[in-house]
């Protein structure tokens, strides 16, 4: 028994993989269906696994074909690898009941979505270098599919744009793979880490350590590789949205993770400060962007932008506080972010406009939609209860003494709840008359992600210390830190009135500004170069 | 001006790192990966072709979802392509006049050369270069090469694409059946200890199943691309 339950990590890849064929292969009305049966197998395989790492906690490895650890391709469970997948099937599940209605009779879209499904679980799980390349390419292609789903130019356009971005970052972490095979004879992550330990001061690993890193980081959006990602969510459907931020970013900060905390960790490259520094960039740069937009959708994708600049600032500083505060943040951004995007998405749908400025009275209009927005809202600008802020006050620690990043840290909140006032308006105002469709699954999937925003907010102690084994003494009902969140907003309410909303000539350009392929090429090798040239030097 | 200088000199200076770093695989480098399959791969394996010991047994997983790179790729190909008009042959493309019939001759000559040498490879792939990928692409083009003899045939990519699909779940099917045997996924069935003989007839299958799938796959993007240029 215990052999067949260690072997459960197949089947989460497996599961999606062969439910999707059955359901192109079979075009009956009720297979569609079937993609619900596939969550379900799914949970259950998920919560069986877990019970039986609990009765034998720690590192679990999988070799496949009972080679030996080197030569074979192999699996690998830790707390961190089990969240992710919880998290991956929790929003796809979520996703997929808000899609559901829409795309009942669409058997190619199940396809897409739940292969993509399958080999999002296995680039979480799988311990090898080349596997996780086969992985990241399979996800660019698919999530490329979905992207120009809709088939009509803009879209086309967008896909490509990130198909071949994308895939010059794959291709240069492949030419980092080829060197660590020649250097040290495996490609299996765990061995690779003792080995890299043993002898890492040489300068092929350096080069292959940046080439990697570098290629990794137009997966992740990180600045100024991320314009992919205000094109892509300028075109694709709010589900598919909510999907690419909530999720396959946060696939590719996976990879960063274990790149870092795993495969260099024992090298000692102390690329702490640059990653801390990658990721203020982006999060300033991510929230100008969002303030100067009008769309909703891109309000939203630049502000994914911005909040994975947050998340490096935390993921960067390993094995401290702030570390743990990115990966929960990661955790917390699926969250709200998906819910922001299907929310949006419901308005989007039924006002059919995306301009902020032209949706009004939503909260009359959409009660339950805008309370979860509100939620929403909440939770991203770091509002104590909510989950946002929980994490937001761990990745604090990394600026904790230094007047400058404090300051930085400051402006970045208050971009993000600029924002956010600025997106709150679709709330208010008199109720509009419009056709409503009734979806109650779209309704649910959206009051459990609400609701679980909520809990994370609450019990987030249970949930540290389950997933990292660390204790957090953040009191969540000191009065100072409603007062410091209300300074915030009323900051940002100000800011918003007298600078946001006269729309000054700055903020046009920047709404307009748009880099061509040929100039993200260009961003990408300075890029490489400037992170060659901090790790070299 | 400015950007291209700048760019053609970031990317010397970026060589010159990537050169610099090369030096230092000359006194750098383990050859644990290679040795380990010349010693242990026909033996353990019992393919003589040892780049298909490695993606047939012990790499099978990589090469499932390689498998599975080119279905989804295909999909969105086609899904992508698909247009409302329906035409089910290339004739728009193609015509007898542009085609010289010297051409058509030599095509029809190598045809049936080129399908043998491409069912050659999948099933000798464990003996000799080669194997279902290679193989499979082969096929392709002998296939494809109907195209020029019978400008009326035609070719439906759904069809194509069910077929693929099937023979991808029969993949991992006869991926999984060491599960049975052996206790363990994604490996040859057979005992360690077995024959080579015995052995070649599970690489023989998955090879075939491979370079089916591959071909077919090869041959649904390029007629959906023949649609496209219309």
């Amino acid at each position: 028994m215990n052999d067949f339950l260690a072997q459960i990590p197949i089947f989460l890849v497996f599961i999606p993989v062969v439910f999707s064929i059955i359901i192109y292969l079979f075009k009956a009305k009720w297979t569609t269906y079937l993609s619900f049966v596939s969550q379900v197998l799914l949970l259950i395989a998920f919560f069986a696994y877990l019970s039986f790492w609990r009765l034998h906690p720690g590192d679990h490895l999988l070799v496949f074909g009972g080679w030996s650890e080197r030569i074979g391709i192999s699996f690998f469970h830790d707390g961190l690898s089990l969240t992710f997948s919880f998290l991956a099937i929790f929003i796809f599940s979520v996703i997929l009941m808000y899609l559901f209605k829409f795309r009942r009779k669409d058997h190619k879209f199940f396809f897409f979505f739940l292969f993509l499904e399958g080999i999002f679980l296995g680039m979480i799980q799988t311990n090898d270098l080349f596997n996780m390349f086969v992985f990241l390419e399979l996800t660019t292609v698919l999530v490329t599919v979905l992207i120009s789903y809709q088939k009509s130019g803009p879209s086309f356009q967008a896909g490509i744009y990130y198909l071949l971005l994308n895939t010059v970052g794959a291709l240069f972490f492949l030419i980092g793979i080829v060197f660590l095979y020649n250097v040290f004879g495996t490609i299996n992550i765990r061995v690779l880490q003792e080995l890299i330990g043993t002898q890492g001061d040489r300068t092929v690993v350096k080069f292959a350590y940046v080439i990697m890193m570098s290629g990794i980081s137009v997966k992740a959006a990180l600045f100024p590789l991320f314009t992919w990602l205000p094109k892509a969510h300028g075109v694709a459907q709010s589900g598919i949205s909510a999907l690419l931020s909530g999720l396959v970013v946060k696939g590719a900060l996976y990879v960063l993770i274990r790149m870092e905390r795993f495969l260099f960790v024992e090298a000692g490259f102390h690329m702490n400060e640059l990653f801390f520094w990658i990721g203020v960039v982006t999060a300033i740069v991510g929230v100008t962007f969002a303030i100067s937009q009008k769309d909703m959708k891109q309000i939203l994708a630049y502000h994914t932008v911005s909040q994975v600049g947050i998340m490096m600032m935390g993921i960067s500083q390993i094995g401290l506080t702030p570390f743990y505060g990115g990966v929960l943040h990661i955790i917390n951004h699926a969250l709200f972010k998906s819910l922001l995007f299907l929310g949006a998405g419901i308005l989007i749908k039924h006002y059919q406009t995306k301009k902020v400025y032209e949706i009004k009275g939503a909260l009359k209009t959409f009660p339950i939609v805008a309370v979860m927005l509100i939620i929403a809202m909440l939770s991203i600008s770091g509002a104590p209860l909510f989950n946002g802020f929980v994490s937001k006050s761990m990745i604090k620690y990394a600026v904790k003494g230094n007047f400058i990043k404090e300051a930085l840290f400051f402006l970045i909140n208050l971009g993000t709840v600029t924002s956010f006032i600025k997106f709150s308006s679709v709330l208010f105002g008199p109720k509009a008359i419009l056709v409503k469709e009734k979806n109650p699954l779209q309704i649910i999937s959206i009051i459990v992600l609400g609701l679980s925003c909520l809990g994370i907010g609450l019990f987030y102690q249970v949930i540290a210390s389950s997933i990292f084994g660390i204790t957090i003494s953040t009191n969540l009902w000191e009065i100072s830190h409603f007062l410091d969140y209300g300074l915030f907003l009323v900051i940002g309410f100000l800011f918003y009135r007298f600078v946001v909303k006269k729309d000054y000539l700055p903020f046009q350009k920047i709404r307009h500004f748009k880099l061509t392929f040929e100039s993200a090429n260009y961003m990408f090798v300075v890029y490489l170069l400037v992170v060659l040239g901090v790790v070299f030097l | 001006m400015i950007r291209r200088v700048s760019l053609v000199v970031m990317l010397v200076i970026i060589f010159g790192f990537f050169v610099f770093s090369i030096l230092d695989l000359e006194a750098f480098f383990s050859t644990f990966g290679k040795d380990y399959f010349f010693e242990n791969g026909l033996s353990e394996t019992g393919s003589v072709n040892l780049v298909t010991g490695i993606y047939l047994d012990y790499r099978l997983f990589d090469s499932l979802f390689e498998a599975g790179l080119l279905i989804a790729a295909v999909s969105g190909v086609t899904w992508i392509s698909q247009h409302e008009i329906t035409e089910k042959n290339a004739t728009f493309m193609l015509d007898r006049q542009s085609t010289p019939t010297l051409f058509v001759t030599f095509s029809r000559l190598v045809y049936p050369f080129m399908l043998m040498f491409g069912i050659y490879v999948i099933l000798f792939g464990h003996v000799s270069p080669g194997g279902g990928f290679q193989g499979g692409a082969i096929v392709a083009t002998a296939i494809l090469i109907l195209y020029y003899i019978d400008v009326q045939k035609a070719t439906s990519i759904d069809k194509i694409l069910t077929i693929e699909k099937i023979l991808f779940l029969t993949i991992i099917g006869v991926g999984s059946i060491s599960f049975f045997t052996k206790g363990t996924f994604f490996t040859n069935p057979f005992d360690l200890s077995a024959s080579e003989q015995v052995k070649a007839i599970y690489l023989i299958t998955l090879n075939a199943l491979i370079g089916i799938k591959v071909a077919l796959g090869l041959v649904a993007i390029f007629t959906a691309f023949l649609k496209e240029g219309r």
